[in-house]
């Protein structure tokens, strides 16, 4: 059994910072090509950009801490963590509630027509809302599917076949429509 | 044929020019996505990846995500699993006191208790009410084969029927064989800990002071599914050759995707006390929420129900039906992992990993 001297050592050390290194890189290429989208997911369903970037975040740490960032299911994985996590930020409807009272006249403030801009923020609350009442699945499905992303896409990131999203699509789309005239007619 | 209008085929187009009912489904659809659209519409978002990745690296550094490093991927922490053993006895102390038939009690179902990390610093607590020794060593192994499993902990080794895609099938083992620990309530420490916390130590029953609970758990035998590597780039590397390092690549570093467990139900035996004056100490001790002791009392038949502690601000927890016996499936709050608890013919069974809860409960339902 031969022993081994300081290079072995040095050359076992260096091999470990390469490793670590380069995580790191796959974990900074995999942020540039996907945070914007992830973002772009959480805003779809917050209507809220702040705290879209603000969930968008959330997911990359958790991401880093539990995976590998050159695993494939890596895109996947983030964009459908993204929904569930702004989601269920959505369901907090106390916080969100407040939130918004606070944010309308500031934003009204802003643009040329107050009345307009009210109107808006009244018609994003109300569809908020009614995508919270909605399953986890379908809600999911219409917000991936409005933030870009393809049909594989949308299949990869909730588990289930390309085939099926179409129908998945078309029967979500139907049920927040309803949800929507359900929380209006009230 | 909405979002794709070339998408449709020669035929069905000749069939959907004369289709009335077709042409009247497809404009309520059409109408369904065009209102969607409108609906979901977003305020714009302008990102700054550049400055969002350099608060991302400012985050803490990572830790693993339930507080503690899994003891498989480190086989030589030995120390860690009696720790986690220790919490398991700890865990089946609190149950004992919600039994009505004591001495004995023994697990025949499960149910979620809902605490906060409060409830958990309160409840670690208690270990200071007392002295914990070990009659019989916990002396958890890792084995490469089901065989050797069985050997250790004398139990059949669950079998996974077809994994869900994604999931390796190299399986690691850890097994144990029975435990047993005794908890000695030794009031001058008790009152000694309750100081600490600067509230006053409710009375101490009689007979309570020296009472000795006798806690046996396992024996127990996990399967961990996963490509799991024991190399750690941040462990110091005094034994193994440095080639084998350099050809391993970050993803050789992985979580196990899928754990599957099996244990005998704990059983606790104890002398002097009835569970009534352990249950009423234990919640009127200082640090234990109202919230907690409420639902504590609000489970039904607690004398044969192992209480599954479901931290409120990570995870959701709901009941299910698995192999036909009432069950506890938890998920974390992103939905990317999923878990289910449950008991049946004395043994407690738990399948997680990050995979969907249908996934989970499909693999806990065919175990066999």
């Amino acid at each position: 059994m031969s022993s081994r001297g300081p290079l072995d050592l040095d050359a076992a050390r260096e091999t470990r910072a390469r490793i670590v290194t380069s995580r790191e890189e796959a974990f900074e290429t995999l942020f540039k090509n996907e945070y914007a989208r992830v973002a772009g997911i959480a805003n779809r369903v917050l209507a809220d950009p702040h705290e879209a970037e603000d969930v968008a975040q959330e997911v990359f740490i958790n991401f880093h801490r539990l995976h590998s960032a050159s695993a494939q299911f890596a895109p996947a994985w983030l964009h459908r963590a993204a929904a569930h996590t702004a989601l269920n930020r959505l369901r907090g409807r106390k916080r969100r509630e407040k939130r918004e009272l606070a944010q309308a006249p500031e934003e009204a403030a802003r643009t040329v027509d107050p009345q307009r801009m009210l109107e808006v923020n009244e018609d994003r609350r109300l569809v908020r809302a009614a995508l919270a009442r909605m399953a986890s699945k379908p809600a999911s499905v219409l917000v991936l599917r409005a933030s870009g992303l393809s049909y594989a896409e949308v299949a990869q990131a909730l588990g289930v076949g390309t085939g099926q999203i179409g129908t998945l699509l078309r029967r979500a789309e139907a049920a927040l429509r309803k949800e929507v005239t359900r929380g209006t007619s009230i | 044929m909405i979002d794709d209008p070339d998408a449709i085929s020669g035929s069905d187009r000749r069939h959907y020019v004369d289709c009335k009912d077709c042409q009247a489904r497809h404009s309520r659809m059409a109408d369904d996505a065009r209102t969607v659209a409108t609906l979901l519409a977003a305020p714009e978002l302008k990102v700054d990846v550049a400055s969002a990745f350099k608060q991302v690296q400012l985050a803490p550094a990572a830790k693993p995500r339930f507080g503690f490093g899994l003891p498989i991927l480190r086989p030589a922490s030995r120390t860690m699993l009696a720790g986690l053993g220790a919490a398991a006895v700890m865990v089946a102390l609190v149950v004992t006191a919600f039994a009505n038939i004591l001495p004995l009690f023994q697990p025949k179902t499960v149910a979620p208790v809902a605490i906060t990390v409060a409830d958990v610093q309160s409840l670690q607590a208690l270990g200071d009410y007392g002295t914990l020794t070990w009659s019989v060593n916990p002396k958890p192994q890792i084995v490469l084969t089901a065989d050797e499993a069985k050997q250790i902990s004398g139990l059949n080794v669950p079998k996974v029927g077809k994994l869900p895609t994604g999931v390796s099938s190299n399986i690691t083992y850890a097994a144990m064989p029975k435990a047993v620990a005794v908890f000695t309530f030794d009031a001058k420490k008790a009152e000694a800990a309750a100081a600490k916390t600067g509230k006053a130590l409710p009375k101490l029953p009689a007979g309570v002071d020296g009472a000795k609970l006798t806690v046996t758990v396992g024996p127990a035998v996990i399967e961990v599914f996963g490509n799991l590597s024991s190399k750690n780039p941040n462990s110091q590397d005094t034994s193994g050759s440095s080639s084998s390092n350099a050809n391993s690549g970050p993803s050789d570093i992985n979580l196990p995707q899928l754990v599957v467990a099996e244990s005998t139900a704990p059983l606790v035996t104890s002398t002097q006390v009835t569970a009534k004056q352990l249950e009423n100490y234990i919640l009127s001790m200082p640090g234990i929420s109202p919230q907690l002791a409420a639902s504590l009392r609000a489970i039904g038949d607690p004398s044969t129900t192992l209480l599954i502690p479901v931290p409120i601000q990570y995870a959701t927890s709901s009941k299910v039906t698995v192999q036909g016996v009432p069950g506890v499936a938890l998920g974390d709050n992103t939905g990317a992992g999923a878990g289910v608890i449950w008991i049946k013919n004395g043994k407690v069974f738990a399948v997680a990993g990050f995979l969907k809860q249908s996934e989970v409960l499909k693999i806990a339902n065919g175990l066999k």
